[in-house]
């Protein structure tokens, strides 16, 4: 053992070195400054806080839909909601992801991750027509906003909506998404535009097209070593449930700039949980990959090769998060189904209004993800014609009608008969829709996949056995 | 080893429980007859030798058709293909009326799910053997019915003497249709089912076969293609079907023709007319079919091919009779008329 010491410190340091290597290259950052001008002291040009900012206002504007007490409070709530929305001259306190026991997190005031951000200013505006009235998405919201201000803990019972779910699953397409898939890693990546071999502005730390796949990144809402996590560790990050998973850094707290896990990565690792797909690391490694990538041009203006690479990077990112909606979209309306058959057969109505919540909550996590759908670079033509039709402008409600249209004031009509079977049925339709045009994969509480089971398992094999 | 797997894979039906001739059904059958035949000599000296003497009769095993039993069944192993594609579209079916069952508006999913667990698997398990049984009465009717079907039924029914082996006796095309009547009855039960009583539906089950099925074979289903005539009481032969009673299906005797077409129920053939008691028959019956339908016992390109030529005949007669002379008839209609060379 003596005899030859250094074998077994050599050992040391070059696996050291190589799992060091390799760590980098799993994580989102840190990448060193490649600006040619700089002259500040900044070592990492990484730099996402406002599209982290924006996350942290989205989740404080799903808290706060829930706040209404069913009309006396809703002119203050509506306000309070709007200065989420459309941001606020006041720093804004941070509703939402907020510290809880085992859980820490650094930061309270939405201006710690960046100032005077909105949600608003980012919102997908264009045509809507998954919501009655004739609506762009970002009216859309605003109607949302005023809904669900008037509503009792968010929950409107006679129309079948949970405004703080489609609020917030909404906002993640509208927002999140419609931004990085239709604006940075689309035309942002262009050769005129931002180009890397200027600073992004004016003294930056980082280049044109350093930061422009950072926001796309932090649209994304993956923590910077996400890839490094399983799908379970993803998962329990974003409900604050392992501080050990969250704290990449091991100083004791979460930084929500870069150890939390938000929207679409948080679905991607709901759909990864299945051990049938890898949505997150699939995006994750093409966020990395596209960054270092940017990264070795050190400064300079990315040849044509290199932006083509990019490219491709961006379009596997925008796929898989499509699909990732899509597979939440699909197990949502697998609960809806279920739901309807709980309401059918409660057995008292204590047991039909617990089923009845659970199923607007379900179906406005649904709606909201079918909406998000339609909000990406691709408004999805045909698909979305199709989806629209069969969930309707709100669920079956209790009195087996729906929403047929707002009239002028903004008010729902209900005025159309839709029986709880037929609208079990659209559920199922959604779900055959959703693996046809999507090819999804996870396909979390498909309505039919037991019954294909009972029909494989029970098959006789046929069987020429004759009499 | 390859070629050892390959003819595992051919017998693998002997050692699988779900298939009549598993072995442990066939050495029961055997028991059975054992019984029945020293019960039926009160155990005279000798009886128990020469029951075994009569189960295990060369003239019956080794006969010419019994051999060509075994050869069909083998060689069927190769139409295998034909089937598979089949199962695929089980699962198929039994979506398409699960999606149909929610337009039935006095329906609804889970409708009786509050039952207990105990009375739904009960109730499962019986209603797929009743309807499973009933289709094959029916398919089995039908294959006697029409022309075109019986060409290929022919095939079981020229077997002259009858062994477990003969249930296999089948032309492939008849194994298709034997095929898609399970997939229909499946396809149809299983959604109806997961339907109105919720996910949590199985089968009362032994060795992984409904347990119905299961008591089937194990009460000598095996013995309904054998020489060994265990007749039933008369009452009984009215639900199930006795071993006797298959025997006289196979009969050559006139009064024997399209009688005994159940599975395991006698109910359907009491229900529609065609049950027949094996009380008062001979258990000395010939097995076969009459020279005119152009069979044969042992032949096996008659018995691949014919069913083929005898199809192609009655099609062919089918379309001459059903298209070619009405539309003679309707250009007949069309023809100016003669002209009166006497005019």
């Amino acid at each position: 053992m003596s005899k030859h010491p250094f074998k077994l410190t050599t050992c040391l340091v070059a696996t050291a070195l190589f799992s060091g290597a390799a760590f980098a290259g799993d994580t989102y950052g840190p990448y060193p400054v490649t600006v040619k001008t700089y002259d500040g002291d900044k070592t990492n040009s990484v730099s996402y806080g406002g599209q982290i900012a924006r996350h942290v206002l989205s989740d404080s504007l799903k808290r706060l839909a829930g706040s209404g007490n069913g009309g006396a409070n809703a002119a203050e709530v509506e306000a309070q909601m709007l200065s989420y929305f459309n941001g606020s001259d006041l720093d804004l306190e941070i509703l939402a992801p907020t510290a809880r026991d085992g859980f820490p997190i650094r930061q309270t005031m939405v201006g710690e991750l960046s100032g005077g951000k909105n949600i608003a200013g980012k919102f997908y505006d264009g045509a809507m027509p998954a919501w009655p009235g004739n609506l762009t998405g970002k009216e859309v919201l605003l109607h949302m906003i005023g809904k669900a201000a008037e509503a009792d803990g968010g929950f409107d019972a006679t129309h079948g909506y949970d405004y703080a779910q489609l609020i917030s699953k909404f906002t993640m397409g509208a927002m999140a998404y419609n931004q990085a898939v239709d604006n940075y890693l689309d035309e942002k990546l262009d050769a005129g535009v931002k180009p890397n071999g200027q600073p992004y502005s004016e003294g930056a730390a980082y280049t044109g097209k350093e930061h422009v796949w950072d926001e796309a990144f932090g649209y994304f809402g993956a923590a910077a070593h996400s890839l490094l996590l399983s799908a379970e560790d993803n998962y329990a990050t974003s409900k604050r449930k392992s501080l050990e998973a969250a704290d990449a850094n091991g100083d004791g707290i979460v930084d929500l700039k870069s150890e939390m896990v938000f929207a679409g990565a948080y679905y991607a690792a709901g759909a990864d949980k299945s051990g049938k797909t890898a949505y997150m690391q699939t995006i994750m490694r093409a966020f990395i990959d596209g960054r270092e990538l940017i990264t070795s041009a050190n400064g300079e203006d990315l040849s044509e090769a290199q932006r083509q690479q990019l490219k491709a990077y961006a379009a596997t990112i925008a796929d898989n998060w499509e699909k990732v909606f899509a597979e939440a979209a699909f197990k949502y309306a697998g609960s809806v189904y279920k739901d309807i058959t709980a309401i059918t057969t409660a057995a008292d109505d204590e047991a039909r209004a617990k089923a009845y919540r659970a199923y607007v909550k379900h179906w406005s996590e649904m709606k909201g993800f079918v909406m998000a759908l339609q909000s990406g670079k691709n408004n999805l033509g045909r698909t979305a014609v199709h989806l629209n039709r069969l969930i309707g402008f709100s669920p079956v409600t209790l009195d087996e009608t729906i929403v047929s249209g707002i009239d002028a004031d903004g008010n729902f009509i209900k005025d159309r008969k839709l029986s709880w079977n037929s609208y079990q049925l659209h559920m199922l339709r959604v779900q055959e829709l959703l693996i046809k045009d999507f090819a999804i994969e996870a396909r979390a509480k498909d309505a039919t996949a037991e019954l294909a089971g009972l029909v494989d398992s029970l098959s006789n094999d046929g069987g020429a056995e004759s009499d | 080893m390859d070629l050892l797997d390959q003819i595992a894979q051919i017998f693998a039906d002997f050692v699988n429980p779900k298939k009549r001739i598993f072995l442990g059904y066939i050495a029961l059958s055997a028991l059975i007859a054992l019984g029945f035949l020293v019960v039926r000599r009160k155990g005279a000296r000798g009886a128990w030798a020469q029951a075994v003497k009569q189960i295990l009769d060369p003239k019956v095993f080794l006969s010419r058709s019994a051999i060509a039993d075994y050869k069909i069944f083998v060689i069927n192993r190769l139409f295998s293909f034909l089937i598979s594609p089949l199962l695929l579209s089980q699962v198929g079916i039994a979506t398409a009326i699960y999606f149909a069952l929610h337009r039935v508006e006095f329906l609804h999913p889970g409708q009786f799910s509050t039952l207990n667990q105990p009375t739904i698997i009960a109730l499962f398990t019986l209603v797929l053997f009743v309807v499973d049984d009933f289709s094959k009465y029916l398919l089995h009717r039908w294959m006697h019915r029409f022309p075109l079907l019986w060409s290929l039924h022919k095939v079981h029914h020229s077997a002259t003497t009858l062994t477990p082996v003969t249930v296999y006796r089948v032309h492939p095309l008849e194994g298709v249709l034997y095929t898609l009547r399970s997939i229909v009855t499946q396809g149809s039960v299983i959604p109806l089912f997961y339907f109105l009583f919720g996910s949590d539906i199985s089968l009362y089950s032994v060795v992984g076969v409904n347990v119905l099925v299961f008591v089937f074979h194990v009460t000598g289903s095996n013995l309904r293609h054998s020489h060994i005539s265990i007749s039933y009481w008369p009452w009984l032969e009215h639900l199930f079907i006795s071993p006797a009673q298959h025997h006289l299906h196979h009969s050559t005797a006139e009064r024997h023709f399209d009688k005994n077409f159940g599975a395991a129920l006698a109910i359907w053939d009491w229900l529609f007319a065609s049950l027949h008691l094996s009380k008062g028959e001979t258990s000395d019956l010939t097995f076969g079919l009459d020279a005119r339908e152009n069979s044969s016992e042992a032949q096996l390109s008659v018995l691949y091919f014919q069913p083929l030529r005898d199809m192609a005949r009655i099609a062919k007669r089918l379309l001459r009779r059903l298209i070619l002379r009405p539309a003679l008839r309707l250009l007949a209609l069309f023809r100016p008329p003669r002209s009166d060379p006497k005019a």
